[in-house]
């Protein structure tokens, strides 16, 4: 009988650690779009990207997958005489009304430890989308370090005359963007920089907003006589049944000046971007022609001019020269923080790198080398103050060693640490009991043990 | 103080897993040699706990306790050394106060799945250490294999928390209710 209770006891003691490791990592990550948390399904996908350049211009290919293009970002809707803001939130939009997107940052080196950390070092003090963050008020976007007399300190942002030293002295990261709703119907890019903010470059972007505040109503509707409507319709809109072939957007040549005497009906919808040609600076990073969606991938070609004549906005890049690249995707109509992002790599022009622009002649790139992959990984809440600061981050003396963050991640381990600091306090507190809980069970098997082993005599 | 750390860590390590070979031994042989093995397996186990509780207590010191405790594969390394500190100390103890009754009949096989879990439960703990300090190996990738990616923190719900202490309670009431029986 004594032999049946320690055989039951051993029996439930080794349940309970199955249990335990069957159950283990549940009950804790469960999104709370309230504190604007949402975790992706796939935590990393990959980008393809190829590089080539001539005497003139620097082309970038990148292609990457995204199971339904999303071609709207936010768009205005008629409903009972209103014209209501529809848009996506927090994670992906269930009605796909965030756009894809690829972006690119690019040092050449006057921005330190970029190469060794590179987004990374642009995550300040509790960045809009963040969980804390201020609600109102401006966007707190990306900023480097230097720009603030406290890197930790979103609103401490140095002497306007400091600020013009270090963009003189290159401290900034040049920043390149393509969107498949606000900039890539008209066959452009989007020329920027991230410095005391992530902003445009000088002079006008691709879109400006469809909205006339003071009468309450768009700006502009779609020309019946070039498109065939005034507007598109919601439930079309959101069953992704708009394709590239359809006048899906507005710009000059699709848009006229709206009218409110239209019998217009619920549902009509309008996109809430009007597109526009660039000018400026911030047009310097143009698409040869518009990128298209096929078979499960965006394929997306950028050209800008090698030295576009603007130093204070735009990296120069010369032949065989080296740099460093981050980039960033967004898919599956997910927007602001919810896109994965690379480790910094290395960019040679016919130069040794881990992507290398090859030379060509001609018009136009062969594109007749292979493509680099790139891993890209879903970053979650980490900022550049977490990260170095020796109370918070383990490794933040290897930081001030300057360790190179590939040297001791992977980009699936920075997904994972990603999505735990998210729920940092609430994993801590369960990680305690559970310690004390196992170490309660622990004990009391020995308890058992000793009660129940059988002591023949001798 | 890592280094340090790494250094007395292989004690315990070594120490316990000997007695383990032993445990083993004498599970499966009644070799006269592999017999008197048996009386050297307590104080190998408690010379482990010893030397696990130095390792332990240094292995505190490498890191600020707010950091160590950010890190899901700090506090894996800390959840897993502090189980294999504790589960072999309570084995040093059941294999003084037990002595060769541990070996006796049928009660070998429980000597042998205890030993073997602590054998286990040394082995992960070690390769966390090896991951915590950017030398992961094949332990931790395996790991993954079978559900756990070492990478995120090993926590359980909170009802599983209480069929833990439930069981625990259990545990103890059957050890008193079943020393009642002479066999």
């Amino acid at each position: 009988m004594r032999r049946t209770y320690l055989a039951v006891s051993v029996a439930i003691f080794a349940g309970l650690l199955v249990a335990a490791w069957v159950t283990h990592d549940t009950g804790i990550k469960i999104n709370d779009p309230e504190n604007n948390i949402f975790i992706p399904t796939e935590l990393t996908t990959t980008l393809q990207v190829k590089a080539s350049y001539d005497n003139e211009n620097i082309y970038f290919r990148y292609r990457w997958p995204v199971v339904r293009p999303s071609l709207f970002h936010d768009v205005l809707v008629y409903r009972d005489g209103n014209w209501e803001r529809e848009k996506g939130g927090v994670g992906p939009s269930e009605n796909f009304l965030n756009e894809d997107r690829v972006s690119m940052m690019i040092d050449d080196g006057s921005v330190p430890l970029f190469s060794r950390y590179g987004g990374y070092i642009t995550i300040g003090d509790r960045l809009t989308t963040f969980t804390g963050a201020p609600k109102g008020g401006d966007e707190r976007t990306k900023y480097l370090p230097d720009t603030r007399t406290d890197p930790n300190n979103f609103d401490s942002v140095k002497a306007e005359s400091d600020l013009d030293i270090l963009r003189e002295a290159g401290y900034f990261i040049d920043l390149w963007q393509w969107r498949s709703s606000r900039s890539n119907p008209v066959g452009l890019g989007d020329d920027g920089f991230v410095a005391e903010e992530r902003s445009g470059d000088q002079g006008v972007g691709p879109y400006y907003t469809n909205w006339d505040k003071e009468l309450n109503q768009p700006k502009f509707m779609f020309d019946q006589q070039v498109t065939g409507q005034n507007a598109l319709n919601f439930d079309d809109v959101v069953a992704g049944n708009y394709n590239f072939d359809d006048a899906y957007y507005l710009s000059d040549a699709t848009a006229i000046a709206f009218d409110p005497n239209i019998e217009w009906k619920n549902g009509d919808t309008i996109p809430r971007r009007m597109l526009r040609a660039e000018e400026g600076s911030r047009g310097d990073v143009v698409q040869p022609s518009a990128s298209r969606w096929e078979d499960g991938y965006w394929d997306v070609t950028l050209v800008r001019q090698l030295d576009t004549g603007n130093p204070l906005d735009d990296k120069i890049f010369r032949d065989k020269g080296s740099y460093d690249l981050a980039f960033a995707v967004f898919r599956n109509a997910s927007t602001m923080r919810w896109h994965y992002v690379s480790l910094p790599m290395s960019l040679g022009l016919e130069t040794d790198a881990q992507l290398v622009a090859s030379k060509f002649a001609g018009d136009a790139p062969g594109w007749e080398q292979d493509w680099t992959e790139v891993k890209m990984f879903y970053p979650g809440q980490v900022s550049w103050g977490r990260l170095t600061d020796p109370k918070t981050h383990p490794g933040a003396d290897k930081i001030a060693e300057r360790v190179p963050v590939a040297y001791r991640h992977s980009e699936k381990q920075l997904a994972l640490y990603g999505v735990e600091v998210e729920f940092a306090g609430a994993i801590y507190n369960q990680w305690l009991l559970t310690l004390f809980a196992s170490l309660l069970l622990i004990v009391a098997m020995g308890i058992n043990i000793n009660l129940l082993i059988t002591r023949r005599e001798s | 103080m890592a280094v340090y750390h790494i250094l007395v860590s292989h004690f315990p390590i070594a120490l316990w897993l000997t007695a383990y070979l032993f445990i083993a031994l004498r599970t499966f042989s009644d070799a006269q040699i592999i017999v008197s093995l048996e009386k050297s397996i307590w104080p190998l186990i408690l010379l482990g706990s010893l030397a696990g509780a130095i390792a332990y207590i240094i292995g505190l010191q490498i890191y600020p306790w707010s950091a160590i405790t950010q890190s899901p594969l700090g506090r894996n390394h800390i959840m897993l050394a502090t189980w294999t500190l504790s589960y072999w100390t309570v084995m040093g103890i059941l294999g003084f106060k037990l002595r060769r009754h541990l070996f006796e009949g049928a009660q070998k096989w429980i000597a042998f799945t205890l030993g073997s879990i602590g054998a286990l439960v040394v082995v992960i703990t070690g390769t966390l250490g090896g991951s915590l300090t950017g030398t992961p190996s094949l332990v931790t990738k395996s790991l993954s294999y079978v559900g756990w990616n070492v990478y995120t923190t090993f926590y359980i719900p909170t009802w599983m928390l209480a069929v833990f202490v439930l069981g625990a309670i259990v545990l103890v009431v059957l050890g008193f209710a079943g020393r009642r029986y002479k066999n």
